[in-house]
């Protein structure tokens, strides 16, 4: 058993830790028994069309359109998406997997539309601080993060968010927070995401392996409680 | 200098707050000091800083023992008296206690915060800004590297100030690029991850040779300074800091500035926990993780986290450090946050255990050597434990 993991453009999309969800999913595919690949794209190396899962993290502003339009030009990950490939993205990443955001001057640029989100920036304060859900798919306990964003995203409406939200802003719409649209994934929770919430680690997984055998991380399953208890769930 | 009644009055009575401050054993009461000092006379510092030649010491990592090593060699040898803050407090309050400590004194050297520096700058109108490296800090609080470096660049306007700057840094390049007089020392590489793409337009910035440039335009520039490739983030502030000596008078023959180098002391403390002596390294952000990590070479290690305000309330950074260089060692996690960097460096292959005080982090080490990380806050309680113990010592006596 082989999986493919593809982490894009670490020194783009690298501010905010996520590039911990590709170690995680590596550690609980490899405690699973698979062969893992992880590869790293970097920013000018072509995107490649077979892997399994792909990774977008959160990052600045300039640098998250400088991403977009190099994805855009690229064409790998749409092809990737487009063929049911799994696609994790954080933040400035679930921005751009939508069909549009804004750029720094002020007007719209559209994304790579993998799922239907269009992302504003209101002249509201940052959101920033601890984010928890509660999933839209009953499965999973309730999920914590760190959101850090000036965007708010709103969902279409063939849209499932990954969750609803019990504290703090998320999407900032109508109380949702991210995106589960097939094998998509968007949130906007660090943490990283996958650290925090072994369940979600493991329904990505899923998403490109189908049912695994169980993985008692004894660690990661006391970080999650500790974070929920924390936070008041 | 005569200051106006109302400023001698803030001083003195800023003076017995810190005074009290001390006597309740409540840190050095430098911060409540220029609290009351700005309170009653809001325009003090720049009133303190008339007709004196002061540098001002800002960057992500590295101010307090910058500070420190800038105050020494210009005692040394410019020969003279110099007014600094010994207790790293380095936000306006700190820094209007310290301009206020011997204001007979020409010469002060201010470490200040990165987000004050553009105040600070228009209040004090310093002679010199060493300005040491800008990376990725507490992200709730300063936000995104290249915000501190626009505003930065957008303070940086006129030439009634030198900036010494490490020039292979990019953000640093940019924060100085409207200034008019620039120091650019050189260490002939990139010297962190985070200046990988141009602060200017974002674009992936081209690196060879250890100069770097971009399609916009953007690229270093001739260094008037070069320093050893291989000197770790501390030791490169020092070369800094030399040359801001140097600017501000003090004679510094190339012997000399070898001995400081050798001598730049790295920021380590030694606690004594139940009569261990640790000796423990403070570390903020990812650099300073890195610096830390590669220092240490005990076989027992203790990191310590906390996520309170000043540490930076989100731990994802953890993510950012490679912890490989522990595997093999022996480690313990311990402060409030001890869930998240154990699994951070288990899933690296780190074998890893957790406890619930450093008393208990400690107990699982019966021998040998134990070296420590902490964050910002974790250190401070060592610190303030520490102190505890001390005074219970003395009362006993």
């Amino acid at each position: 058993m082989s999986l493919t993991i593809v982490r894009l453009y670490h020194d783009l999309l690298g501010t905010y830790g996520d590039q911990g969800n590709a170690e995680v999913l590596c550690y609980r595919a490899k405690a699973r028994g698979f062969e893992v690949d992880l590869v790293e794209v970097n920013p000018g190396e072509p995107t490649p069309r077979g892997g399994d899962i792909y990774l977008l993290g959160g990052g600045e502003d300039g640098p998250q359109l400088a991403a977009l339009e190099m994805l855009s030009n690229d064409g790998g990950l749409k092809y990737a998406a487009a063929g049911g490939a799994t696609v994790f993205a954080v933040c400035a990443g679930f921005q751009i997997i939508g069909v549009s955001l804004p750029a720094a001057s002020g007007e719209t640029v559209s994304g790579l539309g993998l799922v239907d989100a269009q992302t504003i920036y209101p002249e509201a304060p940052r959101s920033v601080g601890e984010l928890v859900i509660a999933p839209t798919r009953g499965e999973l306990p309730a999920l914590t993060g760190f959101e850090n964003h000036q965007g708010l995203t709103q969902l279409g409406p063939e849209m499932p968010p990954l969750g609803r939200v019990i504290s703090g802003v998320g999407n900032g719409y109508r109380g949702t927070e991210g995106v589960w649209h097939g094998n998509i994934f968007g949130t906007y929770m660090h943490g990283p995401a996958l650290a925090r919430n072994p369940e979600l680690a493991d329904a990505v997984l899923q998403c490109a392996v189908g049912p695994m055998a169980r993985f008692d991380d004894e660690l990661a399953i006391s970080l999650a409680q500790e974070r929920r208890r924390a936070l008041g769930e | 200098m005569t200051y106006s009644p109302r400023l001698k009055i803030a001083i003195s009575l800023g003076n017995i707050a810190g005074l009290i401050s001390r006597s309740f054993n409540r840190g050095r009461g430098e911060t409540l000091t220029g609290r009351v000092i700005l309170a009653i006379c809001p325009d003090a510092i720049s009133n303190l800083a008339i007709n004196r030649d002061i540098v001002l010491v800002s960057g992500t990592n590295g101010k307090t023992t910058s500070t420190s090593n800038l105050v020494e060699i210009l005692s040394r040898l410019a020969g003279e008296g110099v007014s600094t803050s010994r207790s790293g407090a380095n936000m306006p309050a700190g820094i209007a206690a310290a301009l206020a400590q011997k204001p007979q004194h020409r010469l002060a050297v201010i470490e200040c915060d990165e987000m004050y520096l553009p105040a600070m700058y228009r209040a004090i109108s310093p002679t010199v800004i060493v300005l040491l490296n800008l990376s990725r800090d507490q992200l709730h609080r300063t936000g995104e590297v290249r915000k501190v470096a626009q505003l930065w660049r957008d303070a940086f306007t006129a030439d009634d100030v030198t900036l010494v700057i490490d020039r292979d840094d990019p953000f640093l390049e940019y924060a100085a690029a409207q200034s008019g007089h620039v120091i650019r020392a050189s260490f002939g590489g990139r010297r962190h991850p985070d200046a990988a793409t141009c602060p200017e337009c974002s674009q992936i910035l081209d690196w060879s040779k250890g100069n770097y440039s971009c399609k916009c335009g953007l690229g270093s520039k001739l260094p008037d300074v070069r320093g050893d490739k291989n000197l770790r983030g501390p030791q490169r502030n020092t070369v800094l800091i030399i040359e801001a000596a140097r600017l501000m008078g003090a004679e510094i023959l190339a012997d000399d500035a070898q001995l400081i180098l050798a001598n730049s002391p790295d920021r380590v403390s030694q606690f004594d926990i139940n009569g261990r002596m640790i000796s423990t390294h403070l570390a903020k952000n990812p650099e300073s993780w890195r610096e830390a990590l590669a220092q240490l070479n005990a076989q027992q290690i203790i990191l310590s986290i906390n996520a309170r305000g000043i540490d930076g309330r989100d731990t994802s950074w953890l993510w950012d450090i490679d912890f490989a260089s522990l595997q093999g060692k022996k480690v313990v996690c311990t402060g409030e946050r001890r869930l998240d960097v154990a699994y951070r460096i288990k899933v690296q292959g780190v074998e890893v255990c957790v406890a619930s005080d450093i008393e208990q982090a400690v107990s699982y080490f019966p021998t040998g050597m134990i070296q420590a990380i902490a964050s910002y806050t974790a250190f401070q309680d060592l610190a303030v434990r520490e102190l505890g113990i001390t005074k219970v010592q003395g009362e006993r006596k």
